[in-house]
Order: structure tokens, then C-alpha cells, then sequence
């Protein structure tokens, strides 16, 4: 194993705990994060053909603003970015690379990375959220939403690594 | 006067960049931007991802009813992730699935790719592309996406408890959990 030099995860925990606190405080609702992405899929299909993203009821929500781009949840993305960017590297733990499992190749790596993507894009809008917006802010709330999402994200998680090992192992 | 607060625009934004910076802070230091130990809880290896979740949860609910109680937020004024049953069980269940395949979750895949995994690029890339599909299949789903609504339903009002009971609750099973991890994490760097 190498070494790294994270955090306690209790530590950053609490940090997470408290900033999580400091926006419902602030703004009046949790952290986010997959909306940001669905919101950009909106605009970048309205750029390439306008008529067919106005045939796309879902997106209207995102389309249908005076500034789609000037929206809270991307906003604090680009925060996201630049906190992880500043920590990675203060922390000397900033690394060029295509991440995956050892021994796995390139070409399925890209495979995985995208349909896991996949997945989580189409799952976080039918549940109205992900980790973050969902099982975060919502398990904070003590709301139903957020409970039953994380448990049935963690059981599915289990079987699916039950059965595919290498995929990171 | 009561939070939350009714910001402009510019304040608004700039107060999710702000927020937003300290996020991404404490997920990377947590190790939360590293797919092996996103992936670890699935694998029982490493126990990143409940630890750092679960205690962020803890003391976020803490904190919000501590605030609420002593009448500083107006908690009626804060926006309660709504439940939709059926699709949020079925959501989280395709969402693990996603989540153990690419290694990241949107939050976490931000941080990965700030930390320079370009493989995370390729998994944001993917959510957009899957956020298309579900816009796409709206029409065909809308009907499952709408079904079983329960509102803003909050676990002291479903087991008729106050908050401050479930919160401890929470509280003791996080730190019963916390305790299995850290004996499952000593015994395989043991062995």
C-alpha cells in the first residue's frame, strides 16, 4: 500500500459536517452536486439544437431562466474544484493520471468510468439528488429521502462489488 | 434576524463558491477524490466514504436542531429534500451500482479530477450523458419519477419521536459502526 497523507476521516467529517451546517444556515438548503452536471447537459443540448431541447420537458427547469449558467449549485461546483485543487496540492498529493484498479486496462477503464457515470446521472434525477444533495443534506434533515437513498445505494454497492471484484480490488 | 437568509444574486453565488471551496477542501483531505478508497467500503477494506459521511451527518443534524431549537434558523424556511419513495429506493440502488463501476460519486469525481485523475473527467462527462438519458426518457418515466410521494417526511414524525432521539440514535449507531471499522481496518493491516 502507499502511503498517503489524508485526513483523518472523522476530521474532515466534522469539517464537511460543519460547512454542510453553514449552508443551510446561510442559504436555506444542503450541499449539492449532480444537478450541476444535469443542468450543464441542458445548456449543451440547447446549444447544439435548441428546437430539441425545448422538446425535453426535464430540462425545462434548468432552460427556462433568465441566466441558466448563473445557478447556486454550479457555482459551489466551481468552489468544489478549487478547494480539492488547493488541497491536493498544498498537500503534495496532486497527480496526473488515469486512475483504476492495477492491472486493469486502459480502454476498459474509460468504459467503466463512463457508464458508471452514466448510471449515476440518469439515478441521481430520479432520485432528486445524489450523495451529496440526497444522502448528505437530506440524512442531516433527518428526511425519509435521504435514509432510503443511502441504504439502498450501500446494499446495491455491496452486491455489485460482491460480483465484480476487479473492478477495484 | 432569523436565518436562513434572503441573499441577492451576487452574494448568493459567491456564498456557493465559498461553501463550495471548503466542501471540496474536506473531501479531498478525507481522501473522498482517491476511487480505491471511495470503493473500499464496497470491498471492506477501507472505511473512508461511512466515516467521513456519516460523522458530517451527524454533526450537520446535530447543529440544524441545536439552531432550530434556540430559534436562530427557522427551520420551516429550510428547504427539506422531498421523498419519493419507490424512486429514490430504485435511485439509490442504480446509483451503487454506478458508484462501484467508476469508482466516484458527482461530488467525489469533482474532487478526483481537481486532484488530477483525468478518469474522473471521463465519469463527469458520463453523469452529464446520463443526466440526457433520464431528460430524454422523461416522457416514459415521468409517471414512475412521480409515484409514491411522501413530502417533506422527517424520521421523528414517521416513528412519532422527537428529533433530539433519532439524532442520538444516529449518534450511537455511527459510533458502534465506527468502532466494527476500525477493528476490520487493524485486523487486515495486521495480517
Amino acid at each position: 500500500m502507499k502511503k498517503n497523507n489524508f485526513w483523518s476521516p472523522y476530521i474532515a467529517g466534522i469539517g464537511l459536517g460543519i460547512t454542510l451546517l453553514a449552508t443551510f444556515y446561510v442559504v436555506g438548503w444542503g450541499l449539492a452536486a449532480s444537478s450541476a452536471f444535469s443542468l450543464l447537459a441542458g445548456v449543451g443540448t440547447r446549444e447544439i439544437s435548441p428546437e430539441y431541447a425545448g422538446t425535453l420537458k426535464y430540462f425545462a427547469r434548468y432552460l427556462n431562466v433568465a441566466s441558466p449558467l448563473l445557478n447556486w449549485v454550479l457555482f459551489e461546483i466551481g468552489g468544489l474544484f478549487l478547494g480539492a485543487l488547493a488541497g491536493s496540492l498544498l498537500s503534495g498529493n496532486f497527480r496526473l493520471k488515469f486512475d483504476k484498479a492495477s492491472g486493469m486496462k486502459n480502454g476498459t477503464r474509460l468504459l467503466t468510468a463512463f457508464t458508471g457515470g452514466m448510471l449515476i446521472g440518469f439515478a441521481s434525477r430520479l432520485s432528486r439528488g445524489c450523495t451529496s444533495g440526497v444522502a448528505l443534506s437530506g440524512g442531516a434533515q433527518l428526511a425519509l429521502s435521504g435514509w432510503i437513498f443511502v441504504i439502498a445505494m450501500f446494499i446495491s454497492g455491496f452486491i455489485m462489488a460482491a460480483f465484480f471484484r476487479r473492478l477495484w480490488s | 434576524m432569523t436565518a436562513p437568509f434572503v441573499l441577492t444574486q451576487d452574494i448568493s453565488l459567491l456564498s456557493a463558491v465559498i461553501l463550495g471551496i471548503f466542501f471540496g477542501l474536506f473531501l479531498e483531505r478525507g481522501g473522498l477524490g482517491d476511487p480505491h478508497k471511495l470503493t473500499g467500503v464496497f470491498y471492506l477494506t477501507d472505511f473512508a466514504v461511512p466515516k467521513v459521511m456519516f460523522t458530517a451527518i451527524v454533526v450537520a443534524a446535530a447543529g440544524l436542531h441545536v439552531l432550530s431549537d434556540i430559534g436562530l434558523l427557522d427551520m420551516s424556511r429550510v428547504w427539506i429534500v422531498p421523498t419519493f419513495f419507490w424512486p429514490q429506493i430504485v435511485g439509490g440502488a442504480i446509483f451503487g451500482a454506478g458508484f462501484v463501476i467508476s469508482g466516484y460519486c458527482p461530488g467525489t469525481a469533482v474532487a478526483g479530477f481537481a486532484s488530477g485523475r483525468l478518469d474522473a473527467l471521463v465519469t463527469l462527462a458520463g453523469i452529464a450523458a446520463g443526466s440526457l438519458v433520464f431528460a430524454v426518457a422523461y416522457p416514459y418515466i415521468e409517471v414512475f419519477y412521480m409515484s409514491s410521494p411522501m413530502g417533506k417526511s422527517v424520521l421523528p414524525a414517521i416513528f412519532k419521536v422527537s428529533h433530539w432521539q433519532v439524532i442520538a440514535i444516529l449518534a450511537g449507531l455511527a459510533v458502534v459502526m465506527f468502532l466494527i471499522m476500525e477493528i476490520f481496518e487493524r485486523r487486515r493491516r495486521l495480517s
